[in-house]
């Protein structure tokens, strides 16, 4: 039987979409938009996008390239290496689990689990880098990171889809 | 019946236990990244810096139309206000060109002075100036990726400043980038003296848009408005260079807002500055005679 990476391969260029549109996003958390402390506030598009796909294209997102998109962007945030991965990993995990329950449902119960899904990402990571740096960290600046990214859930998904209906 | 083989995401059992296999075997490999972050080696600051290098190309692309939106929006929201703007830059500017001939005067001055006095020359030449490209760091670190790297000449450790004073300095050099850990970053720690008084201190970063003053004397007075300059202790920083302006003095910390435009920077300034190391506890040029 094929498997999950094949999957990807086997539906050609149009497969790679669901990863390159991440990586994407991934260059584009790095762009100075509006301040060079824009960091705070710039949503998590990478935990988005692969939210986006695999609760739409499971296939196409396999753990592989939430590792590689995760990877990436740790790299290029500078932040420790594996931070991201776990969270992306955890996210396919989340979704591939839950996907049950709330596929077909409207767009509200998508963004509602989105957000449920973020925030716990979001302490886990809080979790992750008080342990790597062996400091609690200010909860604040985190907890404002979370309310942007599940706010611009809806936008970036409204564009998603539209990106999605085009390629597919 | 078909349902029994598939798993709970609707996929074929063989494949989601596949899955989870894969699963398994890249959090292992990222745990042990973590691992190592937090009690090894880490990942080589080289990797990272080259990393940025790789992806540099498409800042570059991406960055310009943006700025140029940026720009027009600005431009678009000061429209009416350009009357105003512009008798006050001409009061301003003629403000500066006497500025400008009373520092050139001293500037003069203070150079027969030092030849006399055969005192060192302490101005430091730019390495780079280079466009901000690129911030990092999440959540996590407040830091900034900067167009220009190892082949402009620039070294790991060197201070960055915009107009107004001290941004940070740089953490990673790559060939044609570096990424430069800004002032307000939770690690970053600045000797630093308030200009009136001359009392020493440590400015912290808080990954917040302010930062702190710790280690201050208790004898020592400030008040509000005061400018921090670097003090140049710990040869990490040259010595005056303005840092920040003391914004709010509560009952437990004093709080400084950082002069450069952290919140807008453009172009900033590479300085080809080495730190020094402190050797036997002396600062650089300091005398044990002098007591």
């Amino acid at each position: 039987m094929a498997d999950r990476g094949s999957v990807m391969v086997s539906s050609g260029a149009v497969g790679l979409v669901p990863l390159a549109v991440t990586l994407v996003l991934a260059i584009l958390m790095l762009l100075p938009i509006g301040s060079g402390v824009a960091n705070v506030t710039m949503p998590h598009l990478v935990m988005i996008s692969c939210f986006y796909w695999l609760s739409s294209r499971p296939l196409l997102m396999p753990y592989g390239a939430c590792a590689i998109a995760g990877f990436a962007l740790d790299l290029w945030l500078d932040v420790p290496l594996g931070l991201n991965m776990v969270l992306l990993l955890l996210a396919r995990l989340f979704v591939l689990t839950q996907l049950k329950h709330f596929k077909g449902r409207n767009r509200l119960v998508y963004w509602a689990v989105f957000s449920t899904m973020s925030l716990g990402l979001y302490i886990i990571s809080w979790v992750i880098i008080s342990i790597v740096d062996g400091m609690l960290w200010p909860a604040k600046p985190l907890a404002l990171q979370w309310l942007v990214t599940a706010f611009s859930y809806a936008p970036v998904a409204f564009v998603l889809g539209r990106l999605r209906r085009w390629v597919f | 019946m078909q349902t029994s083989r598939l798993s709970s995401s609707g996929m074929p059992g063989r494949r989601a236990n596949r899955g989870r296999e894969r699963l398994w075997l890249y959090l292992v490999i990222s745990v042990s990244f973590l691992t190592l972050e937090a009690f090894g080696p880490g990942v080589p600051t080289q990797i990272r810096a080259y990393a940025n290098d790789v992806v540099a190309p498409v800042l570059y692309l991406l960055e310009r139309p943006l700025r140029a939106v940026q720009g027009g929006l600005e431009r678009l929201a000061g429209a009416s206000d350009i009357y105003a703007e512009n008798i006050e830059i001409r009061g301003e500017n003629e403000r500066l060109k006497q500025w400008r001939e009373a520092a050139l005067q001293l500037g003069r001055e203070n150079e027969r002075l030092r030849q006399i006095l055969k005192v060192p020359k302490r101005e430091v030449p730019p390495a780079a100036t280079a466009r901000v490209i690129g911030v990092g760091g999440g959540t996590f670190e407040r830091s900034v990726l900067v167009g220009a790297g190892s082949n402009d000449g620039v070294t790991r450790g060197f201070p960055v400043v915009d107009v107004n004073g001290l941004i940070g300095r740089v953490l990673h050099v790559g060939r044609w980038t570096s990424r430069v850990l800004l002032v307000t970053d939770l690690n970053s720690r600045v000797p630093v003296r308030v200009e009136r008084t001359g009392a020493l201190a440590i400015a912290e970063g808080q990954n917040e848009g302010f930062l702190r003053l710790k280690f201050l004397p208790r004898a020592a007075k400030v008040q509000v408005g005061d400018r921090i300059l670097t003090s140049g202790h710990g040869g990490v920083f040259p010595p005056d260079i303005p840092v920040a302006r003391v914004s709010e003095i509560a009952s437990d910390f004093i709080y400084l807002e950082p002069l450069g435009i952290l919140a807008k920077l453009d172009y900033v300034r590479i300085m080809a500055y080495e730190a020094v190391p402190e050797v036997g506890g002396l600062l650089p040029g300091e005398d044990p005679a002098d007591g």
